[in-house]
């Protein structure tokens, strides 16, 4: 156990593996290592950014939604005003048309009552000569009491 | 002419190196007859070897695994790799603060996980790999006494491996003053403090002291620690010498108990010479406020 060369010798054996170490085996590692914590790194800040655009999108969509909403709820009340206007409308016409025609259906009425009240009163008037004619037989002359018969037909 | 087997003995051959070395009667030899007369030029060859190897080891570990590019998961391996860099980098950012230092990083993990390997061979049972090589030397005609072979496994049982990487660690403590504070600055350092230019030689005495403790401390705190622990495993091994089942079963459950303990103090003491390392280096890169 006495001290001797062993001593030298494993300093310098101790020597040439920490140069070993110092030039093959410690920077592969680092390097390795402190690439991935970068990487690491920016994949964190990537998903964090991720997250931010990710909230910012939700809230563009509700905005985006909300919008929808009312604008959808506007055309239906819209629609709703338009539909309800147009039976309206139609509704005042077809009244209308249907005032139109009865009025002119009971104008025509009157005026084939007229009418027809009118031929009435000639064809009784005519009866009633002829009927007197038959009657009084050849002593009235159609001619000569024109004036009579019409005064009676006016009267009738 | 096998000696016979005593506790002394034992231990003796448990604590011993294969050591080679240059001796003058017979030049180079690895027969331990001989050690004492080897004196400096003596190399504990199974300590190095060991060392060697489980530096090997980690290097293995560290650079055959698959690096998965960033994007990619990374493999279990990786993760196990990229956890203790992630913990010398820790380490060294609470000790250091930011530093621009290059070196400090592989020195530090080449540090943890070499030492923690080599106290980790601790863990072997205690009579395992030296009765291995005993009786590979024996029947490979190495040796001619089985008991003349000897293999200590733990490298950082033996006080030239700690001591060793000390001696690095203090070599560059000093590069790095002086590259830092530059020469003139660390001279200063040594000699004008604590007791201004008035003291100097009490200053350098004091601080030379302060100095050379350093790596003394950090190379046999870790020899210390990790030699206590491989001698209890020893010691406990002994109790075979009563030849009972229940010294045996007793023996056993002794050595459990010491194991699962030293594996706390297997990774605390990488772990402390880790530390120290970095910390006396930090300390080389402090100016000024002295």
């Amino acid at each position: 156990m006495n001290i001797n060369a062993t001593l030298i010798s494993q300093a310098l054996i101790f020597a040439v593996f920490v140069y070993i170490c110092y030039k093959y085996i410690w920077p592969p590692i680092l390097s390795t290592m402190e690439e991935r914590e970068n990487k690491m790194a920016a994949g964190l800040e990537a998903a964090k950014q991720a997250d931010d655009s990710l909230e910012e999108a939700k809230l563009t969509y509700e905005k985006e939604l909300k919008e929808a909403k009312e604008e959808a709820a506007n055309i239906v009340e819209k629609a709703n005003k338009r539909s309800s206007q147009i039976l309206n409308d139609a509704k005042v016409k077809a009244e209308a048309e249907a005032e139109k025609i009865i009025e002119s259906g009971s104008k025509k009425l009157e005026n084939e009552a007229n009418k027809t009240r009118e031929e009435l009163k000639q064809q009784l008037s005519s009866i009633v000569v002829e009927t007197a004619s038959k009657i009084i037989d050849e002593e009235i002359d159609e001619k000569k009491h024109e004036n009579i018969i019409k005064k009676a037909a006016k009267e009738i | 002419m096998a000696k016979e087997l005593t506790s002394k003995s034992y231990i003796d051959h448990h604590l011993t190196n294969l050591t080679c070395g240059k001796t003058e009667s017979v030049g180079w030899t690895c027969d331990h007859n001989y050690y004492d007369e080897m004196g400096f030029m003596a190399f504990h060859v199974d300590s190095i070897t060991i060392s060697i190897l489980l530096g090997i080891a980690f290097v293995a570990l560290f650079k055959l695994i698959k690096l998965n590019p960033a994007d990619q998961k990374p493999t279990r391996m990786q993760n196990f790799v990229e956890m203790c860099v992630e913990f010398v980098n820790e380490n060294i950012k609470s000790i250091f603060g930011s530093t621009d230092n290059k070196l400090i990083g592989p020195l530090a993990l080449t540090v943890l996980i070499w030492v923690f390997f080599m106290n980790l061979m601790d863990l072997i049972p205690v009579d395992f790999l030296p009765e291995l090589t005993k009786q590979v030397s024996y029947a490979s005609g190495i040796v001619d006494d089985p008991n003349d072979a000897y293999f200590k496994f733990v490298p950082t049982t033996d006080p030239n491996i700690t001591l060793g990487m000390a001696l690095g660690v203090f070599i560059l403590t000093i590069f790095y003053s002086i590259k830092i504070k530059g020469l003139g600055g660390f001279i200063a350092e040594l000699t004008l403090h604590p007791f201004g230019k008035f003291a100097i030689p009490f200053n350098f005495a004091l601080e030379i002291m302060q100095l050379l403790a350093k790596p003394l401390s950090l190379g046999l705190r870790l020899f210390g620690n990790l030699y206590a622990g491989e001698m209890i495993f020893i010691l406990i091994a002994l109790l075979m010498f009563f030849q009972s089942a229940v010294f045996g079963v007793l023996g056993l459950g002794l050595h459990l108990l010491w194991a699962l303990f030293h594996i706390l103090v297997v990774s605390l003491q990488a772990f402390i010479f880790m530390v120290l390392t970095i910390l006396y280096l930090s300390m080389a890169h402090e100016t000024g406020d002295h």
